[in-house]
């Protein structure tokens, strides 16, 4: 998030696309709640009318994977309406004459026939949004999780960077980080392209400054993302070390997935549970769980917190750290003598320029958001106020392009996929928790109820759903939450494995993977 | 069974599901977590907590938590072994593939759910081992 979480309570108009809050961060939408309650506007754009849409001044059904289109439209009228901030874009930007121009073309008509949104609707939208003071943007990844997730998340930043929402109180571009410490994992070099601080590896300072830290030579060139990784397994890729996560139930495609860590010739998984993806390992470690370590979560507003040890670990488990370095110590690798979590983190500190301000004593009270780029700063809870990292702000020069699969007469339904509040990931944890089983048992299809009759299906019933990649069986909900033509499971239940069907592309430069757009067949049973 | 309020300890830590990072206390009772209180001064979440953070706290102490290193045998199946065992296989396996196939042979892939530690530690074991930037977490699926 550009802004902290207690500025979620300042907007005057809040722009929520691809966010299912209050059932994925419901902590942060009670700030939303406060905010409106306060007087502020609430926009939203989601193919589902979840519980956001209800709250909403304006409600935009979009069809799954239009989100550039919307966009688009909407900086259209933003440009042609004149609600742009010219002294931000003139201090702060460049390129926006040309973008300006460059969205000429994107009248809320052209975008209302992508997206299925009125023009009407399309035109209210931006003139709330343009004319908002401070205007606040939030996504998850409803956004990302799109063959077109770069555009997606340029087409925000432009609509902030024309209106100057960007810098301000109330204002922003806020991601919601899905995972409790999934900012950390990025924060601490678990990325191809990034040492530890988001150093690039293709640096020639960055690689010189940890060919000496680490005592050997480091490749100048990026390493490859876990899809490729997993897509090259049996046939460059033989080993692999997996840590805390089920990623056969995970990520899509679950067959070529499967197929790929069954062709490894070593599989190490460090995990609390037996997972499916335990379950296909030559060797599974037992890890002390979350309330068994000491260490910290970086949040979703960039915020170091500690985590601190409650009880003991059950049995033998050891915290990931202490495996990790036994790895590597018997591998024969330098560095890896820690007798704690405490000179790990200095280390990363010591090493990450955004870390740099802290350490493991100063990082107790949890009042630090990075950038803390030195010793005695008080950390960043606001990013871009005066300047960004890079200069000036840029525009990007959008165009909306179709979804890897689009619906035909094999496969006539949209499907998108998604979280619910009473479960998490894969229910390793939340699957054994007895309250939260009783709450959430089983997982269903959301089919609007006329869909249900056209399909011949009954409300409670089971369907059989396909994809180009594979089939599952689940049982039916009809829900108006669903618009017609379009369905939605989560993909929590392994007993129903919805990433059987997913896969179907992935954006070119994230590789982040089309979860949010399956054509799908669904027939009674 | 008679309940003392004294003879449960409270810990300060952040829960561990979403990306919102409330802060909790942990309620411990002879080493088992009993509750879960919202921390009003938690700087994220000023009190407010969802039913995952309140209540789903129990899987820590689930009887099929793994307790002990599994290692799979020449008959196909995971079986117990020593951290000894299990750790100089895990060694091996990674230094064999490396011998046969190249430095670019091996993959990690560390976590959104463990703490940083855990995250900086297997990117450096990647790094240091084998000189590659063959490292990812979860955020990409």
């Amino acid at each position: 998030m550009s802004n902290p979480l207690s500025d979620m309570e300042k907007p005057d108009v809040i722009f929520c696309i691809g966010t299912n809050m209050t059932e994925a961060h419901p902590v942060a939408a009670t700030r939303l709640k406060k905010a409106i309650a306060r007087g502020a506007k609430l926009i939203v754009a989601d193919p589902r009318r979840i519980r956001l849409a209800e709250m909403a001044d304006l409600y935009m059904p979009i069809r799954v994977g239009s989100d550039v289109a919307l966009l688009l439209g909407m900086a259209h009228v933003i440009a042609r309406e004149g609600l742009y901030d010219l002294d931000f874009m003139a201090a702060r930007t460049e390129g926006f004459e040309e973008f300006l121009e460059h969205v000429g073309q994107f009248t809320p008509a052209w975008a209302a026939g992508i997206t299925g949104v009125p023009a009407s609707d399309i035109e209210r939208a931006a003139i709330l949004y343009g004319s908002a003071k401070p205007g606040a943007i939030f996504y998850t990844l409803g956004i990302t999780e799109h063959i077109c997730g770069v555009e997606n998340v340029q087409s925000l930043c432009n609509l902030a960077l024309m209106t100057g929402n960007l810098g301000k109180v109330g204002g922003g571009i806020n991601p919601m980080r899905g995972q409790n410490n999934i900012q950390g994992a990025g924060d601490s070099g678990a990325i191809p392209n990034n040492y530890v601080g988001f150093q690039a590896v293709t640096d020639p300072v960055n690689r010189a400054k940890f060919e000496s830290a680490y005592g050997r030579p480091l490749d100048g060139e990026k390493g490859i993302t876990k899809v490729t990784a997993l897509d090259r397994c049996g046939e460059s890729i033989f080993g692999m070390l997996i840590d805390g996560e089920n990623t056969i139930v995970s990520d899509p495609d679950q067959q070529h997935c499967i197929h790929a860590l069954k062709s490894l010739e070593h599989l190490v998984v460090i995990d609390i549970f037996l997972t499916e993806t335990g379950e296909l390992a030559d060797v599974v470690l037992p890890a002390a769980a979350w309330a068994e370590v000491d260490g910290h979560f970086t949040n979703t507003e960039r915020r170091i917190q500690r985590v601190r040890k409650a009880v003991d670990p059950p049995g033998e488990a050891k915290p990931d750290w202490w495996i990790i370095s036994q790895i590597a110590k018997r591998m024969g690798m330098q560095g890896f003598d820690y007798d704690s979590a405490v000179p790990v983190f200095n280390e990363l500190c010591e090493l990450s320029p955004i870390y740099a301000g802290i350490d493991w004593e100063m990082a107790d009270g949890g009042q630090y958001q990075w950038p803390i780029p030195y010793k005695g700063h008080p950390g960043t809870p606001r990013l871009h106020e005066t300047e960004f990292s890079n200069g000036r702000g840029k525009f990007s020069f959008t165009n909306y392009r179709d979804p890897a699969e689009v619906i035909d007469d094999a496969y006539p339904v949209w499907l998108t996929t998604g979280r619910r509040l009473e479960s998490y990931h894969t229910r390793t944890q939340t699957g054994r928790s007895s309250g939260i089983d009783y709450l959430l048992s089983e997982e269903t299809l959301e089919v609007h109820p006329d869909d249900v009759t056209a399909w011949e299906l009954v409300d409670g019933g089971w369907a059989e759903m396909s994809s180009r990649r594979g089939t599952v069986k689940i049982r039916v909900e009809a829900t108006r939450r669903s618009p017609r033509g379009t369905v939605f499971a989560s993909f929590a239940f392994p007993e129903v494995p919805i990433n059987t069907l997913t896969g179907s592309g992935y954006d070119p430069i994230t590789e982040t993977a089309e979860l949010k757009v399956c054509p799908v067949r669904v027939m009674a049973v | 069974m008679q309940l003392s309020a004294s003879s449960i300890t409270k810990t300060r830590t952040i829960c561990g599901y979403c990306g919102v990072g409330c802060s909790i206390d942990l309620m411990v009772r002879n080493n088992r977590i009993v509750g879960v209180q919202p921390a009003m001064d938690g700087p994220a979440n000023e009190g407010a907590l969802c039913v995952k953070g309140q209540f789903a706290y129990d899987y820590v102490h689930h009887p099929e938590r793994l307790t002990h290193p599994l290692v799979r045998g020449g008959d196909g199946q995971l079986h117990r072994a020593s951290w000894d065992e299990a750790l100089d296989r895990a060694a091996a396996g990674f230094l064999q593939v490396a011998e046969k196939h190249g430095r670019y042979a091996v993959y990690g892939v560390a976590s959104g759910r463990t703490p940083s530690e855990a995250d900086y530690l297997m990117q450096k074991f990647i790094r240091v081992g084998f000189g590659t930037h063959y490292i990812d977490n979860c955020s990409r699926a």
